[in-house]
């Protein structure tokens, strides 16, 4: 007699799902209670009294797992219904299976199980059944595991979104293949593109399992073009591969290989600019570590986070490879006041970025690593490094560099914003809901923020120049007041900004602003 | 904030400096002739990784730049900001054939014998060695299939190809050695910017290029034509010294150029250690590849063995792998 312990959730009729399982685990119970007191041997009776029967065994069970550990030993697994994923890719899943030593451990490793076969996305229902072990072998059962894998193989995706970093808006569009060679391997190929400013075309192969090996292998091939021409006067184009070596709640290492090319099409960039126009191997490794203990990313009420960014670049044989490091810190503190859902957010974040080798003292750090403030998101949302401050423009913070100046024409006074190698923000946002009953169901609250910023060049002997009071004095300076709409996808603050401080090439203005952000 | 630094300072911006002379682009040589013979002050810097790029060389006077790839190219731009050497001269009858003949044929002739038809290692050593070797490579295939794109080389009219573009250099030398004659400079024995051209075209062929090189035999063969060029060799680049200064606060930009600055040691068209130099360098590189590689495949074994070793224990921690939003409820 076979008994199923749990279904697909896929599967419609919930309701009827749920009360089904209920019965299903009950008539689970009632097996195991049979083989376990080996009564296999069935008297007929009536429909009724066997239903009563069953009643009081599938009782008497659910009062012995509740009271004491029920001993059972996994004698088989059996798995049905994969054709083409191989059987040791779902035996993978299945590992506390067959170490559970009670009823109880059973239950929950198979509950484990099925939670991570359908993780792997390629089955369209998974189930696990029980049945008694051998007669000769009391207190043992045999584990089927019944998959049906997906019939359509191909999925698709679409999404716009924006970074805080850039200062438009992308649409991404993904197509999925699933499963091609029986591994649980998901192909994915994506298409993001932001108006003239960001092109990324990108494929990629996700296998939760290659042999031996603890973490699920991420790999991608990528080719990807940023137009800076606006505020730097460069274009950027990389092409390369990505490999994920760690990923983990905590935890992600990132080995990145790319052919990173800068380009000026406009031939107006600024000596700083020119100079590193060119090409360049970039083969780095990223290492983030991220902690987030906060109770929303939209609207932190409390809690805690704290991410830190390192990245290592140069790692080939050669000197002539981009090398360079850059750290970045960021932490956070929501801390409630207890009254109309108050709460005080504090954020630091620093960052800085050196290159490394022969002769480092005096060359440039690589444009595209150094850090640019400011950007139409909220810091509230942005988790990760120095990247934005309230009021002011993407990239209008930093140091800048006079244009390239035309002979026969005027000087129009352009800058290039060249970025910095040290970078330091700090924001403070009181948030609180709204008197009015609707406002306050919706999510929508009020609040009053400060922020403040800076940027500043170390690299090329200017760290010998560098003087910690200056770079305080020089801090970038915004508050202001605004209402916040955090619905389930982003954060939309309509802000009034007030610039208290700010450079003569900054841009960025006092007024009304919008900000859509979305946690990063 | 660097733009005070940088008013009214001359910079010429070129490729890096090899086989003994400030640089080893035809280009950015013709550029440096022309400021020299111009008796023009200015300050030399190297850009590096950009061995594609057109606009190259380039000469900053202030925050204005005068680019390679902009109206006539950086000579004529330079005129403006020099002096003209070429008043009076181009007016002659002789003067337009002649550019044509420097700037077509032999222009032809020197990009065809960098890329296509000698050793790639001189191509190499002037636009690709501060490149990393992956890199290096798939550019100069790129360049060497637009030469052989721009010429119509196919695999069967290679040779009948090869022997026009040398037989019209060849042309052009008889022609060039009997303009000059004996004198110093090309036209009314003073220095005008095709004497800027040839020179630099010169200097790369006698210098860059293996003894087996045909453009450098041929070349060879005129007396007159080597006399000059060793002559005004000698008064650029050799009198000078290491010629201009090279500002250790630009040199920055140069990084990690493996030669450093100019060379005057050779003032022989001997180019063998200079090469044996770089093909040591190259090995070394290559080795250095070698390891990097090994050394790859062992980490990745190594990670492999590790993280199977773990899973082997079964030590999932389901913390890291499960559904769990990140978040205290």
């Amino acid at each position: 007699m076979d008994t199923t312990e749990k279904s697909s959730p896929s599967k419609p009729n919930n309701n009827d799902n749920e009360e089904q399982e209920e019965e299903e685990e009950d008539e689970e119970y009632e097996e195991i209670d049979e083989e376990e007191e080996e009564l296999n041997q069935q008297i007929p009776q009536s429909t009724e009294s066997k239903l009563r029967n069953q009643r009081f065994k599938v009782q008497t069970l659910s009062r012995r797992l509740s009271s004491e550990l029920v001993p059972i030993r996994v004698h088989d697994v059996i798995i049905n219904g994969n054709t083409k994923t191989k059987d040791w890719i779902i035996e993978a899943e299945l590992d506390g299976i067959e170490k559970a030593t009670t009823m109880q451990e059973l239950m929950q490793a198979c509950q484990i199980a099925i939670a991570k076969l359908q993780g792997l996305e390629i089955f369209d229902s998974c189930k696990v059944k029980l049945e008694a072990g051998p007669i000769e072998l009391p207190d043992t059962a045999n584990v089927i595991i019944d998959v049906v894998e997906t019939e359509n193989k191909l999925s698709g995706a679409f999404g716009v979104y924006t970074k805080p970093s850039t200062n438009t808006w992308t649409s991404e569009g993904t197509v999925k293949y699933k499963n091609v060679f029986g591994y649980g391997d998901l192909w994915d190929a994506s298409l993001a593109y932001g108006g003239n400013q960001a092109t990324e075309v990108s494929l990629g192969v996700y296998a939760p399992r290659v042999k031996g090996f603890l973490t699920p292998l991420l790999a991608r091939i990528f080719m990807s073009s940023q137009d800076w021409q606006d505020f730097s006067s460069y274009k950027e184009k990389l092409m390369g591969m990505s490999l994920d070596l760690i990923s983990t709640k905590h935890q992600d290492l990132v080995y990145t290989l790319g052919w990173r090319t800068l380009t000026d099409p406009s031939q107006m960039a600024s000596r700083s600019t020119r100079r590193q126009l060119g090409h360049g191997l970039l083969s780095s490794l990223k290492y983030t570590f991220k902690f987030d203990r906060r109770d929303s990313p939209f609207r932190p009420t409390k809690g805690y986070a704290f991410v830190s960014t390192t990245r290592l670049g140069g790692l080939t044989p050669d000197n002539r490879s981009l090398r360079f490091l850059r750290q970045e810190f960021d932490v956070r503190l929501a801390v409630p006041f207890g009254f109309y859902n108050t709460a005080l957010n504090l954020g630091i974040s620093a960052g800085v970025v050196f290159p490394w080798g022969k002769g480092f003292r005096t060359k440039p750090s690589p444009l595209p690593e150094r850090f640019n403030l400011g950007g139409e998101f909220s810091p509230v949302c942005t988790l990760g490094g120095p990247t934005t401050l309230w009021g002011f423009k993407t990239r209008g913070v930093g140091p800048t560099e006079p244009r390239r100046q035309r002979r026969d024409e005027e000087n129009d006074g352009t800058h290039d914003f060249i970025g910095g190698d040290l970078s330091v923000t700090a924001f403070a946002d009181l948030s609180f809901d709204l008197p009015i009953r609707w406002l306050r169901d919706q999510g929508i609250h009020a609040h009053i923020f400060a922020g403040s910023g800076n940027v500043a060049k170390l690299t090329q002997d200017e760290y010998k120049h560098f003087s910690p009071r200056k770079f305080l004095d020089s801090f970038r300076l915004s508050a202001g007041c605004g209402i916040v709409i955090p619905t389930r996808l982003f954060r939309l603050e309509a802000n009034y900004v007030h610039l208290l401080r700010r450079d003569e090439h900054d841009r960025g203005k006092t007024g009304f602003r919008f900000s859509f952000s979305a946690p990063f | 904030m660097e733009a005070n630094e940088t008013t009214q300072r001359n910079t010429l911006v070129v490729r890096k400096p090899c086989f003994g002379l400030p640089t080893g682009c035809p280009q950015c040589l013709s550029a440096y002739i022309y400021l020299k013979l111009s008796q023009c002050s200015f300050h030399l810097d190297y850009h590096l990784n950009y061995p594609d790029s057109d606009q190259i060389p380039y000469f900053e006077a202030g925050d204005s730049v005068i680019y390679n790839n902009e109206k006539e190219g950086i000579i004529e731009c330079l005129k403006k900001d020099a002096g003209d050497l070429d008043v009076g001269l181009s007016s002659l009858s002789e003067w337009i054939p002649n550019k044509v003949m420097l700037t077509t044929w032999l222009a032809d002739a020197l990009e065809y014998e960098l890329w296509v038809g000698s050793d790639p290692s001189s191509a190499s050593s002037i636009y690709y060695s501060d490149l990393s070797w992956p890199l290096g490579k798939v550019l100069f295939w790129k360049k060497a299939n637009w030469v052989k794109l721009k010429h119509e080389i196919s695999k069967d009219n290679a040779e009948v190809k090869e022997e026009e573009i040398y037989g019209r250099a060849n042309s052009a030398y008889d022609a060039l050695s009997t303009l000059l004659g004996e004198d110093n400079y090309l036209f009314e024995n003073r220095p005008s910017s095709l004497d800027a051209i040839f020179l630099a075209h010169a200097l790369v062929v006698l210098q860059a290029f293996p003894e087996s090189s045909i453009l450098r035999t041929n070349f060879s063969k005129h007396a007159n034509l080597v006399r000059y060029v060793q002559q005004r060799k000698e008064e650029l680049i050799e009198a000078v010294g290491t010629s201009p200064s090279n500002d250790p606060y630009f040199g920055a930009g140069a990084s990690s150029s493996t030669s450093g600055g100019p060379s005057t040691s050779s003032s022989k068209f001997k180019r063998k250690p200079k090469k044996e130099q770089q093909t040591k360098e190259e090995k070394k590189y290559k080795r250095r590849a070698k390891y990097f590689v090994v050394a790859q495949v062992v980490a990745v074994v190594l990670f492999l063995s590790i993280m199977s070793g773990i899973s082997d224990d079964g030590e999932i921690e389901l913390d890291d792998g499960d559904l769990e939003y990140g978040y205290d409820d």
